[in-house]
């Protein structure tokens, strides 16, 4: 008990420090220190909830927080949650410990928290979740987070070891995340989509899972949502696609990612007995989280930004706003660690779909690269400009009034265009 | 004359993490820009081997553990004698990261029997064990082999934990100037058996190595229509900036 008095009390000091410091190192150094003191301290605090629900998965992971978010405080709860560059294990900890009171007790009913795929088994190792959801995986920064299989190997080697309090929400189109649930005595919920819109009969080149998690075969896929998600079954060893028990929700925002984000989010919800009304109504009220769609207005103009980070995910802002009527595109990349280093994965992108029609603005530290990509696709007018701020500006500026600009951004550079846009400085 | 080539594509489907496909990518527009007519057959384990023979140019890409060991039994028994064949005939090639090892006599795990390869190069890769570093960076080279390209400079992205050794019948293709190169000790990067070239820069080594592409081409044009055949200059101001943009990064 001392232990974990002493353990909040530091951690709560050097949060308060580094914010008063501007140090930048709030979001995680805290959680770290308080670790160290009381290796407990994540169970102990995650213990006075209600209920802990942790979101694993490539993309979709920070708007499913938030729809669950909304639908749980539509619900009259209070609910706590950590920031997407928090979603390590010290990341974790310091989120629960800046809404907890010295004496460990907690000012919520539920905390939702944002896994890092590497992360996710020490986060299990720390606390038995509610709820688990796993949405899918995709090839993503190949040189920090390592082959989508490896990461499955963890995964089931970490669900293994929970507890029956644990249940598990899946993604039945995902070949490899509906395996999950395949072998594991939890109970479990599969979530897909069953709705016959933006159903494709073949594949785009960036496709991870074809071949059956059990006998690795080749799956026969009778239909493609996007990347390798859809209705798949093994033909040799009869593993198949299970039928999800939630689908077809209709979702407060575009773009076929977000379908799966919504059924996620209802799955998680009717799994936390919430009322069907009540699910419909706080999806209704979900808005574009951080960076993810989210609208602003810059200079008189309006702003569409998307994160794309992967080619699965890139793939499917593109498709998004190219079905939204884009005719103002600017894509940046960028090349730092949160990021991933290497960016050979732009070539797996199809950006063959861009319109030649299209008003089209490269940037980032690896724009050159962006260049040579898009001269490959067979594009042949853009514009290149390395410095953001003036990247930003010559977007915005070739845009008729009443038209949106839609920014396509790895992370860094989805950062950087926030300041750049709410007027602060980029470092 | 209308010239024509086919490209043979191996495994797309499960030897193609990394962006692999901007090397098909390279190939393919560089030869349309010029005029010369291309196909690209994808071989994957459902095409049997007579569709390998008909090609001029060979890639082979990088892949995950799992899909690699997937596509092994069929690269080793089936498609590698072929090809190896073919290279012997000198039809040009190109493998890169997991399919430059797999291409080698055999691939040794730190713990564990050796996993053995199509031994269509003379090399073997070893696994120096966990406490060894993975070679994870951009990274640049100096060509040294073959003498068309000699010289010239390559820049790329590696990632590999194995550590590759060339036999006597290989020769290195490059000097390394950033990066780990082959194996992070004798500062060699990749390997070259008559007109087939390995190398660890993994993904999209073309685009940016467009001179190496060219080189493919002529040689595959060369071979199919047994006469040298000058390719017509192209504009590549955007290859030369992002190679550029590189090295100056880098070195």
């Amino acid at each position: 008990m001392i232990r974990q008095y002493f353990a909040i009390l530091i951690a709560k000091l050097v949060w308060k420090i580094s914010t008063l410091f501007n140090l930048g190192a709030g979001g995680t150094w805290p959680g770290e220190l308080a670790l160290a003191i009381d290796p407990f301290l994540l169970k102990k605090l995650a213990q006075k909830l209600k209920g802990t629900i942790v979101i694993a998965g490539t993309n979709g992971k920070t708007t499913t927080s938030l729809m669950v978010k909304t639908i749980l405080e539509g619900a009259g709860f209070k609910v706590i949650s950590n920031s997407s560059g928090a979603n390590l294990v010290n990341g974790v900890v310091s989120s629960l410990i800046q809404i907890s009171s010295i004496s460990g007790s907690l000012n919520g009913d539920f905390a939702i928290l944002e896994a890092d795929e590497n992360a996710l088994p020490a986060i299990l190792d720390n606390l038995s979740p509610d709820l688990l959801v796993c949405l899918n995986l995709f090839r993503d920064q190949l040189d920090r987070y390592g082959e989508v299989d490896i990461i499955t190997e963890k995964w089931q080697k970490a669900i293994r070891k929970l507890t029956q309090k644990t249940k598990l929400v899946l993604n039945s189109d995902d070949p490899q995340i509906a395996f999950l649930g395949k072998n594991a005595s939890l109970k479990t919920i599969y979530f897909g989509l069953n709705d016959k819109i933006g159903q494709k009969k073949t594949f785009e080149h960036a496709t991870d899972s074809l071949f059956c998690p059990s006998c690795g075969s080749r799956l026969k896929f009778s239909a493609v949502y996007y990347s390798h998600l859809g209705w798949w079954q093994c033909l040799k060893c009869d593993l198949k696609r299970p039928s999800p028990q939630i689908f077809n929700w209709d979702s407060p925002l575009p773009g076929l990612y977000n379908k799966y984000n919504t059924q996620a989010a209802a799955a998680s919800a009717k799994v936390l007995k919430i009322d069907e009304a009540v699910i419909k109504k706080g999806l209704k009220r979900v808005r574009p989280a951080f960076g993810r769609q989210e609208e602003m207005e810059y200079m008189g103009r309006f702003i569409k930004l998307m994160l794309s980070k992967n080619p699965a995910g890139f793939n499917e802002s593109l498709r998004t706003a190219l079905d939204l009527k884009a005719n103002n595109l600017l894509i940046v990349l960028n090349d730092r660690i949160p990021d991933g280093r290497d960016v050979s994965w732009i070539w797996d992108v199809d950006f063959e779909m861009i319109p030649a029609s299209i008003h089209l603005t490269l940037s980032g530290d690896r724009a050159y690269d962006l260049g040579l990509r898009i001269k490959y696709s067979g594009l042949k007018n853009y514009l290149l400009e390395t410095d953001l701020q003036k990247a930003v500006k010559q977007a915005v500026g070739m845009q008729v009034a009443g038209e949106k600009l839609f920014i396509l951004a790895t992370y860094s550079a989805m950062l950087d265009i926030r300041k750049i846009i709410s007027g602060k400085k980029i470092l | 004359m209308n010239y024509k080539l086919t490209i043979a594509w191996l495994y797309p489907d499960l030897m193609s993490t990394y962006g692999d496909r901007g090397n098909i990518y390279c190939l393919t527009r560089r030869c349309q820009w010029r005029g010369i007519g291309v196909s690209v057959l994808p071989i994957t384990l459902e095409n049997n081997k007579q569709d390998l023979k008909k090609t001029d140019l060979i890639f082979m890409g990088g892949a995950q553990d799992r899909q690699q060991r997937v596509a092994a039994d069929d690269f080793i028994q089936n498609k590698g004698p072929i090809l190896k064949e073919m290279i012997k005939k000198n039809i040009p090639a190109l493998f890169v990261c997991a399919a430059y090892q797999a291409a080698g006599h055999y691939y040794k795990p730190y713990q564990g029997d050796p996993i053995p390869g199509a031994s269509i190069f003379d090399l073997h890769t070893e696994h120096p064990g966990d406490q060894k570093q993975r070679l994870i960076s951009n990274c640049a080279a100096k060509i040294i082999n073959p003498t068309g390209l000699k010289g010239i400079t390559i820049v790329g992205f590696e990632n590999h934990g194995g550590r590759t050794y060339l036999g006597p019948k290989m020769k290195p293709l490059a000097e390394v100037l950033a990066g780990g190169g082959n194996n992070g000790d004798d500062g060699f990067e990749g390997g070259i058996c008559r007109n087939a070239i390995g190398s660890y820069y993994h993904g999209p080594f073309l685009p940016k190595n467009w001179l190496v592409a060219d080189w493919l081409i002529g040689r595959a044009l060369e071979k199919k229509y047994g006469k040298e055949i000058k390719l017509s200059l192209l504009p590549d101001s955007e290859e030369k900036q992002a190679h550029q943009a590189i090295l100056e990064k880098i070195i």
